[in-house]
């Protein structure tokens, strides 16, 4: 196959490009386990391992209240800077 | 190979690791391998209350796979240094998925 | 072999370069399931969608203007 590849730096022909794009950017992380990620992406390899600086992070626990309804209670916690292992995203998403 | 080289700069720092089991320990960081396990020393974990069988450990092997997070002293993060070197990995990965 | 796709008898992965472009489907093994325009894929089945949208139990949960996900999560991906 003649394979006319433009791997410039500005070209979005895979999807990890979207991520390259991100960088110093604030990004939205979705992870396994009910749990969300804002933060500014300094760093991230083919894994999804990634550092992000100045990080909101929600989780998201179901509850039965004093009725025994279900309720989704959301825990919010902040970090400065952390690294997240790549097995748990599940997506990223640059915030415009 | 970047984050293998970017925990080598941490060592001798305090992190903290928080397992895909929820539980939180603070200590040394004193090794790292390219799967990314760590060695911890003088550790300490949080939530002891609910943890009390990690009372009396002083130092762990942390198998990479079932880490969460890494909490880091934002000091030592060189965040511009950090940008670069995801770029240059970036570059030589390029392409490797198709 | 007249009818069906045009990717018919080649490799699956013939088909999701001929969707490229395309509004897709894409469930993860989680359930969730995400519709948006078709970017790019790779080989781990990495994905970028564009324009977006999450539902969780066929309820629209969220909207994306670019979206990656991982390929690991990924259960099918399907033309609309």
């Amino acid at each position: 196959m003649a394979d006319t590849e433009d791997v410039g730096s500005s070209s979005v022909s895979e999807p990890l490009d979207l991520v390259r794009l991100s960088l110093d950017e604030i990004v939205f992380v979705k992870l396994r386990g009910d749990r969300e990620l804002k933060g500014r992406l300094h760093a991230y390899d083919s894994h999804c391992n990634l550092v992000l600086g100045d990080v909101e992070e929600t989780i998201y626990v179901v509850e039965d209240d004093e009725n025994d309804q279900e309720i989704i209670r959301t825990i919010k916690k902040q970090e400065e800077m952390l690294f997240v292992r790549g097995d748990s995203v599940v997506l990223i998403s640059p915030q415009a | 190979m970047l984050f293998f080289s970017f925990f080598k700069t941490l060592t001798n720092q305090v992190v903290t690791i928080e397992l895909k089991n929820d539980i939180r320990i603070r200590g040394t960081l004193k090794s790292v391998d390219q799967y990314l396990n760590i060695k911890l020393d003088d550790i300490d974990v949080l939530d002891l209350d609910k943890y009390p069988h990690l009372s009396s450990v002083k130092n762990m092997f942390i198998r990479g796979s079932v880490v969460r997070y890494v909490v880091l002293p934002r000091s030592e993060v060189d965040v511009g240094l950090l940008e670069d070197a995801t770029r240059r990995e970036a570059a030589n990965q390029a392409g490797k998925a198709r | 072999m007249e009818n069906g796709a045009s990717s018919e008898g080649k490799d699956p992965s013939a088909f999701l370069g001929e969707i490229i472009g395309a509004p897709v489907t894409v469930k993860l093994n989680s359930g969730v399931v995400y519709k948006g325009e078709l970017q790019s894929v790779d080989g781990y089945m990495n994905i970028a969608l564009e324009k977006s949208q999450e539902y969780v139990s066929g309820q629209l949960t969220r909207s994306y203007g670019d979206a990656f996900i991982r390929g690991n999560n990924v259960l099918y991906i399907a033309a609309n």
